[in-house]
C-alpha cells in the first residue's frame, strides 16, 4: 500500500532487468492509491511479449512492503513455486486505528504467508535504519533482501545499480539495499526462514 | 529525450504520448482522468522542445471541440480522455464525425477502466466508435499503443474524420520496453483555408451516407492491416478471437493450456471490424472463444456476421453471451484460462494449483484497506460539519454528491449519499430542490469541488437560479485537481505562462444565488455554523468553502514544522468511552494505543492542522 514507493520498486527491477538484457513488463494499480488503498505492482521478466498480470499463483517472489499486504498478494499470486520477502511492519488501516476492526497480530500473518508458500523470508528495518530514515528507505531494504535470493535472473550489483539510478535520496537508500542484503545473506548462512 | 532506435521503459500512456509526436501531432487538448492523464502531462513536457500546443481543457466536450478546430486548420491534433469524458464529449463527437475534421488530422484516445480501478462505471466506450461509425485501434502494448498512433493520423487525414484509439488500465498503467523514432520538427502547418461544409444541416443523411462509403474503404484496409496477426496451426479444431491487451493473455492461456490444435486471431483494428479475416477463421473452427474487455462487442459483431454463413460452416460462440466469462469487471489470464476448459476446449487446469485450505484460513485473517482521506484534508471538515448537521436536522438533510476526490465523502458515514457523473450533485439537486410541493421536507445540499465546477456545474447552477431551486450548494475550492494530481484549472492559484485566472466567486456572483458567503473548510466550528445557518435560509444559496489540499502544501513545501505540534492531553482524553476523534472523525493521523486505553497522534502523519481539536467534544486534543 501507499502508492509511490511500491511503484518505484518495480520499476527498479524493471530497470535491472533491462541491464540484464531481458524485456520487462510492469503492471501497476494506482489512480486511488494515494487515497490508502492497496497497491499491487507486478513485474513479468522475460524475452517474449506478455501481459502485465502475473496468474494465479505463478509468482516466483513476492516483495511486500506490509504484512497484510503481503498476506493479500500471496493469497492471489503464491503457491509452492513462490518466494516471499516482506517486512514484518505493520502499517494500520483507518478502521484498525479506530478500532472498528482489528489488525491481526504480525505473527499469524506470518502464519499464514508460510503456510501459503514455504519460502517466506521477514525482514525487518534494523534499528539504525529504522530510526535515521523510517519507512523511506524500507523499499531499497527489501529489495536488498530479495537481491540476496536467486528468485530474480538479475545480479544483485545489477539491482544495486539500478536502486542507484531511481532511489531518492541516493546514499541512504543504497545503505539500506546493502544492509538488506547482507541480513538475508546472513540468514541464509544460518538457514533461517521464520 | 531518449535517441532513435533505443529501447526505453514507457508505460502505455507514455508510449501513445511518444507515437502521437513521432506521428506529427503538435495540438493537444484534454480533461485529466484516470487512467488517461499520463499522455497529456507527457505531452506537456515536450513543449520547450517542440512547437507544441497542449492544455487542460476544462472539460472533455471543449477538448474535443478546441481539439476538431485545429485540425480544420491543418493542425494535426489530439484529444486524450478517460471513459466517462468520452460521455462528456459524445454530442460533438456524433456531429463532427459527419462534418468531417479536414487534413489536419484527429485522434481521440480513450482510456477505458474495466473493473472501474479509478471511476464509477466500467464502461466499454468501443460503442461510441459504433454509434459514431468512426475507426477504432485497440493496441494491446506499449510498443503497439506508440505504432497505432501513426496508422491512426495516417487515416485521419485521408478521410479527414476523427479515429479513436482505445486503451485501456491496463495498456494504460502497465510499463514494457518500447523501441522508439524520429520526432520530426513541426511545420507550422496551419491554413487559412477550412474546409467547405463543416456542419451537417439540411441533409445529414447526406453525410451519413458519405461517412458509411468512408467506413467501407477503411474496412477494406483494415482487412489487410499487419496490426492484426492471425496464428493458427494446421489442423486447427476450435479459435480465440481477442482484441487489444486481452490479446496478450490470451496468447498466454493457450501457452499455460499447452494446447496444439487452437488457433488465435488478435485484433487491433476492431471498428469497422475485417470481416473477411473474421469469417475465413470462424469457418474453419468447431469452437470459437471471444477475450475481450468489457462488454461483448467483438462476440456480438462476429455473432451477427456468422448469420451469412452456411449451417455447416457455422462454429459454436462462446463467450459472455454464453456466460462462460464474465460480461463484467476485468479480464486476466485465469478466466481465459477457466474459460478454455469450461468450454471444453483443453482438457487440463493448465494453472498452478494453489493450496486451497490455506487459502481459506488467510482470507480470514485480512482485513480490508478503505480508501480515506489525506491527513488533514478539509474536505473531511466539510463531510464531518455535514454530519453534525444532519443529526440537528433530525436526518431530514441530503447531500447530492459529484466527482472528485471529496467523493470519499460516500465512504465517511454516507455524508455524501449520491455519486454519478461530473456536475450531477447539483444537477440532481435542482430536482430535489423543487420536491417540496410534493412533501418532501430535507434540506438539500449539493456538493463539488472547483475543477468540477468549471467542467460541469454551471449549466445546472443556472437551472437552479431560474428555477428558485431551495438548495444549498458547496464549491469545496482547493485551487487544484488533486484527484488526478494537481492539474492547473481556470481557478488555480498559480497558471501557467499565458493562461489567465476565472474565478469561482465572480461567476457565481453573475448568477445572483440567494446567498453567497466564502467560509474556511479548516475552521471546522465556524463553517459548522456557517453551513447550518445558511441551509435555513430559502432559495439558492451558495457556499464557497475555502479548501486546502495537504498533498498540494506538501508539493509546494509547506514545512508543518511551521504549525505547532498537536496532542492528547490524556487528563482530559475519555478514552475507550468516547472514541470521537480515532472512531468517527477518522483521520489517519489518529492512531489507537490499545495499551493505554488512548488516542495517539501520529507525528509521521500528522501535517499539524489542527481540526481534530474541534472534533473532540472533551478538549482533550491540544496544540503544544
Amino acid at each position: 500500500m501507499g502508492g509511490q514507493g511500491n511503484l518505484v520498486s518495480g520499476r527498479v527491477l524493471a530497470e535491472a532487468a533491462v541491464l540484464a538484457g531481458y524485456r520487462p513488463v510492469i503492471g501497476e494499480t494506482f489512480g486511488a492509491s494515494r487515497r490508502g488503498g492497496t497497491v499491487f505492482t507486478h513485474v513479468r521478466i522475460g524475452i517474449d511479449e506478455v501481459g502485465p498480470l502475473i496468474p494465479a499463483g505463478a509468482a516466483s517472489l513476492i516483495l511486500g512492503l506490509e504484512p497484510m499486504e503481503s498476506l493479500r498478494a500471496a493469497i492471489s499470486f503464491a503457491s509452492k513455486i513462490t518466494t516471499i520477502v516482506l517486512s514484518t511492519s505493520p502499517v494500520q488501516t483507518l478502521q484498525s486505528l479506530s478500532g472498528q476492526t482489528k489488525y491481526p497480530p504480525v505473527s499469524d500473518v506470518l502464519e499464514a504467508v508460510s503456510a501459503l508458500c514455504p519460502a517466506t523470508y521477514p525482514v525487518e528495518l534494523s534499528g539504525a535504519l529504522r530510526q535515521t530514515s523510517g519507512r523511506l528507505v524500507l523499499n531499497s531494504f527489501v529489495l536488498g533482501a530479495a537481491a540476496a535470493l536467486d528468485s530474480l535472473p538479475m545480479s544483485s550489483s545489477q539491482i544495486r545499480e539500478s536502486v542507484a539510478n531511481l532511489m531518492l535520496p541516493k546514499d541512504s537508500n543504497l545503505a539500506a539495499f546493502d544492509n538488506g542484503f547482507k541480513d538475508l545473506e546472513q540468514r541464509k548462512l544460518r538457514g533461517t526462514k521464520v | 529525450m531518449a535517441d532513435s532506435g533505443s529501447s526505453v521503459i514507457m508505460s502505455g500512456n507514455e508510449a501513445i504520448a511518444r507515437g502521437a509526436l513521432e506521428a506529427g501531432i503538435s495540438f493537444c487538448t484534454s480533461y485529466p482522468g484516470t487512467p488517461s492523464t499520463e499522455i497529456t502531462e507527457t505531452l506537456m513536457k515536450s513543449i520547450g522542445q517542440l512547437n507544441l500546443y497542449a492544455e487542460w481543457s476544462t472539460n472533455e466536450k471543449v477538448a474535443l471541440e478546441a481539439a476538431a478546430g485545429a485540425s480544420w486548420a491543418g493542425v494535426p491534433a489530439i484529444c486524450p480522455m478517460k471513459s466517462l469524458g468520452l460521455n462528456v464529449a459524445a454530442d460533438f463527437l456524433l456531429n463532427v464525425n459527419l462534418s468531417g475534421t479536414g487534413k489536419g488530422g484527429l485522434v481521440i484516445v480513450v482510456c477505458d477502466d474495466p473493473q472501474g480501478h479509478s471511476s464509477s462505471n466500467e464502461q466499454d466506450s468501443r460503442f461510441y466508435s459504433k454509434a459514431a461509425m468512426l475507426p477504432m485501434l485497440e493496441p494491446a502494448s506499449a510498443q503497439q499503443a506508440m505504432e497505432v498512433m501513426h496508422t491512426a493520423l495516417d487515416i485521419s487525414r485521408r478521410f479527414e474524420i476523427p479515429v479513436v484509439v482505445r486503451s485501456t488500465t491496463r495498456l494504460s498503467h502497465s510499463r514494457g520496453l518500447v523501441t522508439i523514432g524520429d520526432i520530426t520538427k513541426r511545420a507550422k502547418a496551419a491554413t487559412r483555408a477550412l474546409p467547405k461544409g463543416l456542419y451537417n444541416v439540411p441533409q445529414p443523411y447526406v453525410k451519413h451516407r458519405e461517412l458509411l462509403a468512408k467506413l467501407m474503404l477503411i474496412a477494406a484496409e483494415f482487412e489487410k492491416s499487419p496490426l492484426n496477426t492471425y496464428d493458427y496451426p494446421k489442423d486447427m479444431k476450435h479459435l480465440v478471437i481477442s482484441s487489444g491487451i486481452c490479446g496478450l493473455y490470451a496468447k498466454e492461456a493457450l501457452a499455460l493450456a499447452d494446447t496444439k490444435d487452437i488457433g488465435l486471431l488478435r485484433l487491433t483494428t476492431t471498428h469497422p471490424l475485417p470481416q473477411h479475416l473474421i469469417t475465413g477463421a470462424i469457418s474453419k473452427a468447431k469452437r470459437v472463444l471471444f477475450v475481450e474487455e468489457t462488454d461483448p462487442f467483438i462476440e456480438d459483431e462476429t455473432r451477427a456476421l456468422a448469420a451469412d454463413l452456411t449451417r455447416t460452416s457455422s462454429p459454436q460462440f462462446i463467450g459472455k453471451r454464453t456466460g462462460t466469462i464474465p460480461a463484467w469487471g476485468e479480464m486476466n489470464v485465469d478466466i481465459v484460462l477457466h474459460a478454455l476448459r469450461d468450454a471444453a476446449l483443453v482438457r487440463g487446469p493448465g494453472m498452478l494449483q494453489s493450496n486451497q485450505t490455506a487459502i481459506g484460513k488467510a482470507e480470514k485473517l485480512l482485513i480490508p484497506r478503505p480508501l480515506t482521506f489525506c491527513a488533514g484534508c478539509t474536505h473531511r471538515n466539510v463531510y464531518w460539519a455535514l454530519r453534525k448537521i444532519r443529526k440537528r436536522l433530525s436526518d431530514r438533510l441530503v447531500v447530492a454528491g459529484d466527482i472528485g476526490c471529496y467523493s470519499m465523502g460516500v465512504f465517511y458515514d454516507e455524508a455524501m449519499q449520491t455519486m454519478q457523473a461530473m456536475g450531477s450533485g447539483i444537477g440532481t439537486a435542482c430536482g430535489l430542490g423543487q420536491l417540496k410541493r410534493f412533501g418532501f421536507d430535507c434540506r438539500v445540499v449539493a456538493v463539488a469541488g472547483d475543477s468540477t465546477f468549471f467542467h460541469a456545474c454551471m449549466p445546472a447552477l443556472v437551472n437552479a437560479k431560474h428555477k428558485s431551486a431551495d438548495i444549498t450548494f458547496l464549491i469545496l475550492d482547493n485551487a487544484t485537481t488533486a484527484m488526478t494530481g494537481f492539474q492547473t484549472h481556470p481557478g488555480s492559484t498559480s497558471q501557467e505562462e499565458g493562461h489567465r485566472k476565472v474565478s469561482i466567486r465572480s461567476l457565481v456572483e453573475a448568477v445572483e444565488p440567494d446567498f453567497l458567503a466564502v467560509g474556511d473548510a479548516t475552521d471546522v466550528v465556524s463553517m459548522t455554523d456557517l453551513i447550518h445557518s445558511t441551509l435555513a435560509k430559502q432559495g439558492l444559496k451558495v457556499l464557497i468553502l475555502n479548501s486546502v489540499c495537504r498533498l498540494e502544501e506538501e508539493r509546494h513545501d509547506v514545512v508543518p514544522g511551521g504549525r505547532a505540534p498537536v496532542a492528547i492531553n490524556s487528563s482530559l482524553c475519555r478514552g475507550e468511552s468516547c472514541r470521537i476523534c480515532a472512531a468517527q472523525y477518522g483521520c489517519p493521523a489518529i492512531g489507537w494505543d490499545y495499551e493505554e486505553g488512548r488516542p495517539v497522534i501520529s507525528d509521521e502523519l500528522c501535517v499539524r492542522c489542527g481540526s481534530c481539536i474541534d472534533a473532540c467534544p472533551h478538549d482533550a486534543i491540544i496544540r503544544r
